[in-house]
């Protein structure tokens, strides 16, 4: 990596992590995990029960928001400060300046994905283990999922507040009304719809994949034949080629578009 | 780097015709400017070299020989865009670190430059507590960071204050001695005139005049207006029977409470030489005298209208 990128690296990390809308999401995204976790601590034995599936409704709504707050400027902020040309006159390609953004700014919501679930893990006691770990990766999967959508909405768009926009309504789409949208699809279509395609409609949409991935972990496949989901999580191999498509395609995308523009 | 030219550019947005086989050359130790109405092409050139617009055909030269934009070119540039702001939650110190850092410029370097555009007191202050004047200036250190062999500058006046003005005039003193290269956009034609070792009036994306100031001055061939000053009233009509004065005299006023007649002549360009040998046949009764030269600003509406 050229020494311009690694300077935009710990530039973004360094400007992100200023950010008063992203600290103030994080905050209260640790302050409510922690009060989640200090909540199922009380419960004994059902407590990773209670405590998991609470934690992964909290990161599947707070996790993405940050991503989408974190990344939705990324260019379209450059543009409109006139400080994207600027970054160009630098050695440094637009591909590989799309790419040092993005990492950039991961590490800036790795920082506060960790701050989260650490501020929650001084609350967890014993139950942190089974709870906390196996959604530490996964969650950091869904945020750089919607950092990647994010940044290519930057890229997209010509004023920061139609970005600003643009992000609010996917995350309602995405997070909210797409699986009343399914549900909708059900009872419209009275079963008709198999498993199958379901599945594959819930997979299609990171929010989705995270939460069907996590339920499997906390309930697991008894208890989602139970709820009468017999849908099963794909294999690994799979889920890290879904996970890498949501991830590195908008981003690619993003950095495709910038590099066929003709003006900057 | 020696010399840089760019050959028959030509850039087209839709329908409109952005640069049309523009070409300038720039050798070292010149300022050249670009001046000409909004939309007329002066940025777009900017652009097209520091390689952020690309245009439809054109050459860029440096020492002569065809040349990129690559890593190599854009190490030796400095840019200053214009209305530049940068992120409100830095520093202006964490702002040239940044670019410092992505340089290869060491730290020492950021002291010396934020003495050079005077913002050593404000360095550890958040850029959202700047003024305009100070943004800009702060654009300049950045700009100025690497001391790069060719500085692009788009409006680098926009916003300065005198302070700021005066920054600008070193950083074009400096840069001129040190046989490096300055290429500028702007608007503040007059600001700048006696700063520039080149002038480019671009129109409709085409170069429409190009030269010297003084060079500019002469192809406008504006008249020159000179105001006389006379006790006596007979004076003038004696000016009036000299043929060819005669014509040139467009006022005569008379100022009654200090008691003098003044005459306003308008002289054509050409004509300075014919107006001082007829002088000489009425220079002792003269009392005051003055002289305008018309603008540079007056000089590139001329050349506008001309083109």
């Amino acid at each position: 990596m050229r020494r311009v990128a690694r300077s935009l690296i710990l530039h973004e990390l360094s400007e992100r992590t200023r950010d008063r809308w992203v600290l103030v999401i994080s905050v209260l995204f640790a302050v409510l995990a922690s009060a989640v976790t200090l909540y199922g601590r009380s419960a004994g034995a059902k407590a990773v029960g209670l405590t998991g599936p609470s934690l992964v409704t909290l990161a599947s709504l707070f996790v993405p928001l940050v991503a989408l707050i974190l990344s939705h400027d990324a260019i379209v902020g450059e543009s409109e400060r006139n400080t994207l040309g600027l970054l160009l006159s630098l050695p440094i390609g637009r591909m590989e300046m799309v790419w040092a953004k993005f990492i950039g700014r991961s590490l800036a919501l790795s920082a506060a994905v960790l701050l989260g679930f650490g501020s929650a893990g001084i609350f967890a006691g014993a139950v942190s283990r089974q709870v906390l770990w196996p959604l530490l990766l996964p969650t950091l999967l869904l945020g750089l999922a919607f950092l990647s959508l994010g940044l290519l909405l930057s890229v997209l768009y010509k004023r920061q507040v139609s970005a600003a926009s643009a992000v609010v309504v996917v995350w309602f789409v995405l997070v909210f009304f797409y699986d009343l949208g399914l549900l909708g699809v059900l009872v419209i279509s009275d079963g008709a719809v198999s498993q199958g395609v379901m599945r594959t409609l819930v997979l299609a949409n990171p929010a989705g994949l995270f939460r069907m991935q996590m339920m499997e972990v906390f309930i697991g496949t008894q208890g989602l034949e139970q709820l009468g989901l017999t849908a099963r999580v794909p294999s690994l191999g799979v889920l890290a080629a879904l996970w890498s498509v949501w991830i590195v395609g908008p981003v690619l995308l993003g950095g495709w578009i910038l590099l066929r523009k003709k003006v900057i | 780097m020696k010399s840089l030219s760019l050959r028959d550019i030509s850039v087209r947005f839709g329908e409109v015709q952005a640069l049309d086989r523009v070409e300038i050359s720039l050798e070292a130790g010149q300022i050249c400017m670009l001046v000409g109405p909004n939309g007329a092409g002066k940025s777009t050139l900017l652009k097209v070299l520091l390689g952020l617009v690309r245009p439809e055909q054109g050459e860029l030269h440096i020492d002569q020989q065809m040349a990129v934009q690559d890593y190599a070119f854009r190490e030796k540039i400095g840019y200053l865009p214009e209305n530049v702001a940068f992120s409100e939650n830095l520093t202006g110190w964490q702002v040239l670190s940044f670019f410092a850092r992505a340089r290869g410029v060491r730290k020492e370097r950021i002291e010396e430059v934020l003495r050079f555009v005077s913002l050593e007191h404000a360095a550890r202050r958040a850029v959202r507590g700047y003024s305009r004047g100070m943004r800009q200036r702060l654009g300049l250190a950045v700009a100025i960071l690497t001391e790069p062999m060719l500085l692009i500058l788009d409006e680098p006046t926009g916003g300065l204050d005198q302070e700021g003005l005066s920054v600008l005039w070193e950083v074009l003193r400096v840069w001129r001695e040190a046989g490096r290269m300055v290429l500028l956009s702007t608007h503040d034609i007059a600001l700048l005139e006696r700063r520039v070792d080149q002038m480019c009036v671009f129109k409709r994306g085409r170069i429409c005049a190009r030269g010297t100031p003084l060079e500019l001055r002469e192809m406008a061939a504006l008249p020159i207006q000179i105001y006389l000053t006379f006790d006596d009233e007979k004076v003038i009509t004696r000016l009036r029977t000299l043929e060819v004065l005669s014509s040139w005299i467009t006022e005569v006023e008379e100022k009654k409470e200090q008691g003098v007649f003044q005459v306003r002549l308008v002289i054509p360009s050409h004509a300075l030489l014919d107006y001082v040998q007829q002088q000489s046949l009425f220079s002792s009764d003269i009392r005051g005298f003055r002289m305008e030269e018309p603008t540079l600003d007056e000089v590139y509406e001329r050349l506008l209208e001309m083109f």
